[in-house]
């Protein structure tokens, strides 16, 4: 398999890797790149623990080749804390015991983060629409939602709120 | 799950990927979103030796209006056909069954050229396209033929297109006035489900707002291809629109429809549910008609 030579703008640093074509986008963040914030879940794309958002918008990135994803802008969940400070979505998933076992978390923040970039007061309904390429095992659902809402609350007052 | 090997080619232009086409004989497939033929991939059920990314490809982005038709470029996605406003009477339909398809995270992802090539016999988008007489544009080094729709599909997971061609547009006509779509997908769940039954029609109505002047009906997952539903037609044509008649319809619809028994659905149900789901699928699209 030939290499290829791919530029990628993670979280705002370029990257300049050389991958194989069988390189998904999850590998190359998770092995290359030593980001392990996405996760490895399904592989098809049912689950959603391995959404990043490519050029804004939330994908699977186990359905995403790196080489595809050359000259892309990526954010994944390392990208939303500023330092110490966390982004309010990280702040009201913990509040809201939105979190158990955790592997969802990542997926479900990033799905929630596309949600709240185009809408500042999502409705419970445009929440469950937003986060259902996104699987979690443990909690229901529900506490999500409510995270997800009280985030959006919480930065439609006043930006972030520091933890 | 992991990738098996293989070789990738990264066109600029559609020139260049049928050189790439060519070169192979025909052997090399082609990825778009990659929804469905990594996933395809990763569960050994292909194993492509040579890959053509067309994400470089620029001709196959935009959706274009002139002369009476719509041109949408093969890479557009799920995600913008689903918010494609501004052009509503026109595909409208097409938005509702784009938006029915798999997840998020998948819509941004999967194409409307892909959704066609795929020809799941219970994919969403074939069934607005059929609604709407569309065609599509299949090209290679020796030029391009358009074909319509309904004559691309060939059973599952089979169309006529060549492997050495690339589906590069899909063609539809402006509506006329009095236009509406429906589009209904009954799934065991609301999303990231494949459809257990799925329907979608389109309704032109006269100038009275009234009588049917055209009706398209179009069904999924009940026949080896997604298929027209000329029974159902044939009972709308010329009559006035009423609920009385969209029930009428949907029975005849059963008779356009030839559904299979699996672990998702009885062939019995799926029957019942082609009645059913027509039957809604005109009264969205004559609320739609009479708002145009």
């Amino acid at each position: 398999m030939k290499k290829h030579p791919i530029r990628l703008n993670v979280n705002g640093t370029e990257y300049d890797l050389l991958v194989a074509p069988n390189r998904t986008l999850t590998q190359a963040l998770r092995e290359d790149l030593g980001l392990t914030g996405a996760k490895h879940g399904c592989g098809v794309g049912d689950c959603g623990s391995c959404t990043v958002l490519l050029n804004g918008a939330p994908v699977n990135s186990c359905l995403v080749l790196a080489v595809q994803a050359d000259g892309s802008n990526i954010t994944t969940i390392e990208g939303l804390a500023e330092g110490t400070s966390l982004h309010p979505l990280q702040t009201s998933f913990i509040e809201k015991g939105a979190i158990q076992c955790g592997f969802c978390t990542p997926g479900m923040i990033m799905s929630a983060k596309a949600l709240l970039d185009h809408s500042d007061r999502p409705t419970a309904r445009e929440i469950r629409e937003a986060l259902s390429g996104n699987l979690c095992r443990c909690t229901g659902y529900q506490k999500i939602v409510e995270a997800v809402s009280d985030a959006a609350e919480n930065m439609s007052r006043g930006g972030r709120k520091e933890s | 799950m992991l990738l098996p090997a293989f070789e990738y080619h990264r066109p600029t232009g559609l020139a260049e990927a049928f050189e790439v086409l060519d070169h192979y004989a025909g052997k090399a497939r082609v990825l778009a979103g990659g929804t469905d033929l990594l996933v395809n991939m990763k569960r050994k059920t292909v194993a492509p030796k040579q890959l053509v990314g067309l994400e470089r490809v620029a001709e196959l982005l935009g959706v274009r209006a002139g002369n009476g038709r719509i041109e949408i470029g093969a890479r557009e996605t799920a995600a913008r056909l689903a918010g494609a406003g501004g052009i509503a009477r026109d595909l409208g339909v097409l938005a509702m069954a784009a938006a029915k398809l798999g997840s998020p995270q998948v819509r941004n992802l999967a194409t409307i050229g892909g959704n066609l090539c795929t020809a799941r016999p219970a994919a969403d988008m074939p069934l607005p396209l059929l609604v709407l007489d569309a065609r599509v544009v299949l090209a290679g080094s020796a030029g391009e033929r358009e074909v319509g729709l309904d004559a691309f599909f060939a059973g599952p997971g089979q169309t006529v297109a060549q492997p050495k061609e690339i589906l590069t547009k899909v063609v539809i006509d402006r509506a006329e006035p009095g236009t509406g779509g429906g589009f209904v997908k009954l799934g065991l769940r609301r999303t990231l489900e494949i459809a257990l039954v799925n329907a979608a029609a389109l309704l032109t109505l006269d100038v009275d707002g009234k009588t049917i002047k055209k009706a398209r009906v179009a069904l999924g997952a009940v026949a080896p291809t997604p298929i027209r539903a000329p029974e159902a037609e044939r009972v709308l044509l010329g009559k006035v629109a009423s609920d009385e008649l969209f029930a009428h319809a949907g029975e005849a619809a059963k008779q356009d429809a030839r559904p299979i028994t699996d672990h998702r659905g009885s062939a019995t149900f799926r029957l019942e549910m082609v009645s059913v789901l027509t039957r809604r699928a005109l009264h969205q699209a004559w609320e739609n008609a009479r708002e145009q």
